[in-house]
């Protein structure tokens, strides 16, 4: 054992020696590089895990607004819709209006006309019979009573109309 | 420029090879070797003392008793060249390295890979720091050691002795021996922690068939006590054995690294003296080769020895 060199005191020194490294390796090199190690490997897995959060997010709020964009382009339908039935029905009531209008002034004008009409017919009738009347006056030189002259004008005129009409 | 640069370095390359091969002509001819085949005398530049191998280390001085050796020197320096440079690399810890921080994350990461590799991710964080001291003790040891101070800087004795102040720590036998403890005893520790005192004892000496042999022997049934005692003796011989397993584990790690590193180092010793130019180069490439590959049979066949032993550990938890 001499021959090779096996010394008490030296192997105690290199284990000692051996001690003191593994003691200062572990403070300045492994403790401190395997937490490096450690955090950067969880800040790169959260980093990870909130892109895939994020896209996650966004894939989530573009299919939100495409469905809120269907459901406005649905509604903007709906209102386009309902406003041409309303323009529709607003057109239909306008002319329901305005026929019934044109109608009742027809009517108005044939009653005036008719009334009118009537009216003259009355009046060219006293002024015809009033006119018989002098005339026949003048004819027959006699005065008769007149109220039964007029009698008898206006049967004969009755006559007249009725034979007219039929 | 690609070009230019091309044409510059193929003509350097020629003149630094004819005048690298002069060299080792030169060194050739007129080394030792040279000179004993072509009996020609060498010039006294190139006249080298006749290697002399010394395997004790060679103490330097002396302080109350306890001999400083060179090689006691030379670990001293290892383990300044390591701590400062990882305390300078891991100063500043960021979280985006720099190029200091970088080189110790790279080492730290390799070794780990490796322990990982073999250990698992779990048990893994136990092993490594033994397992990567070692490496790292081993291979710098190795490494500085090819350094031209070593082994030429020193004092002449009177009687006309040269004692170098740097010998590569490895070449001491009692530094793989201090190792090859420390390895021993975190083994044993590791194993002596996952499993508690008596099923670590246990792993080594099954007293179950001689306990039951004695029993059956008590209650008076001479076969299965005959049998019981055979087997009982048998495991507790198979369990002498597995303890001188692991106490020579201490003698083969001491004796691997010693023997490679001391026979590098006498080879070199050797080539340098015979031919003294040159010639050495191939064989200083060869050392870092077997430096590297000492230092990882030494931190792999501990972590292999770590895993072993807290192997039945990791096989309850998965059980469990």
């Amino acid at each position: 054992m001499e021959g090779i060199g096996i010394n008490l005191p030296l192997l105690l020194a290199f284990v000692i020696n051996f001690v003191i490294l593994f003691t200062l390796l572990g403070i300045f090199l492994y403790k401190p590089v395997l937490k490096m190690l450690d955090e950067r490997q969880a800040k790169i897995k959260d980093s990870m895990e909130q892109a895939e959060q994020i896209k996650e997010q966004a894939a989530h709020s573009e299919e939100q607004i495409k469905a809120h964009l269907e459901t406005a382009r649905k509604e903007g339908q709906a209102i386009i819709a309902q406003a041409t039935q309303i323009g529709e029905r607003l057109k239909e009531e306008a002319k329901e209006g305005a026929r019934q209008e044109a109608e009742s002034l027809m009517a108005k004008a044939r009653t005036e006309i008719q009334r009118d009409r009537d009216k003259t017919i009355e009046e060219l009738r006293q002024e015809f019979v009033d006119i018989a009347i002098l005339a026949a006056e003048k004819v027959i030189n006699e005065t008769l009573d007149r109220e039964k002259h007029r009698k008898l004008i206006g049967e004969v005129l009755e006559e007249n109309t009725t034979f007219k009409q039929s | 420029m690609q070009r230019m640069g091309c044409g510059c370095s193929t003509k350097i390359l020629i003149l630094s090879s004819i005048f690298l091969l002069t060299l080792l002509v030169i060194g050739l001819i007129s080394g030792p070797l040279g000179s004993a085949l072509l009996n020609i005398e060498a010039p006294s530049i190139l006249q080298l003392p006749k290697p002399h191998v010394e395997l004790p280390p060679e103490g330097i001085f002396h302080i109350a008793g306890f001999t400083i050796t060179n090689t006691l020197i030379a670990s001293w320096l290892t383990i300044i060249v390591l701590v400062t440079l990882f305390y300078a690399c891991t100063r500043k810890m960021k979280l985006i390295p720099g190029r200091l921080q970088g080189l110790a994350e790279m080492v730290v990461e390799m070794l780990l890979n490796f322990v990982e590799g073999a250990a698992g991710k779990k048990q893994a964080r136990t092993l490594f720091p033994v397992v990567a001291t070692i490496f790292l003790y081993v291979l710098i040891n190795a490494y500085l050691a090819l350094l031209p101070f070593y082994g030429t800087i020193g004092i002449a004795e009177n009687d006309g002795t040269f004692v170098p102040l740097f010998r590569a720590a490895n070449t001491d036998i009692n530094l793989p021996l201090s190792i090859a403890l420390m390895s021993f005893i975190f083994v044993e520790y590791w194993g002596l922690r996952s499993l508690g005192f008596l099923r670590y004892l246990n792993t080594f000496f099954n007293f179950g068939q001689l306990r039951d042999g004695i029993t059956s022997l008590a209650k008076g049934k001479i076969r299965p006590a005959i049998s019981g005692l055979m087997l009982g003796f048998i495991n507790l011989f198979v369990g002498t054995l597995e303890v001188f397993s692991h106490l020579i584990r201490i003698v083969s790690f001491t004796f691997r690294l010693f023997g490679n590193m001391t026979a590098g180092e006498i080879l070199l010793l050797v080539v340098c003296f015979l031919v003294p130019l040159i010639a050495t180069i191939p064989f200083y490439g060869l050392e870092l080769l077997i430096g590297f590959i000492q230092a990882l049979i030494f931190a792999g066949l501990t972590l292999v020895f770590g895993i072993i032993a807290l192997a039945p550990h990791a096989e309850e938890e998965q059980t469990t």
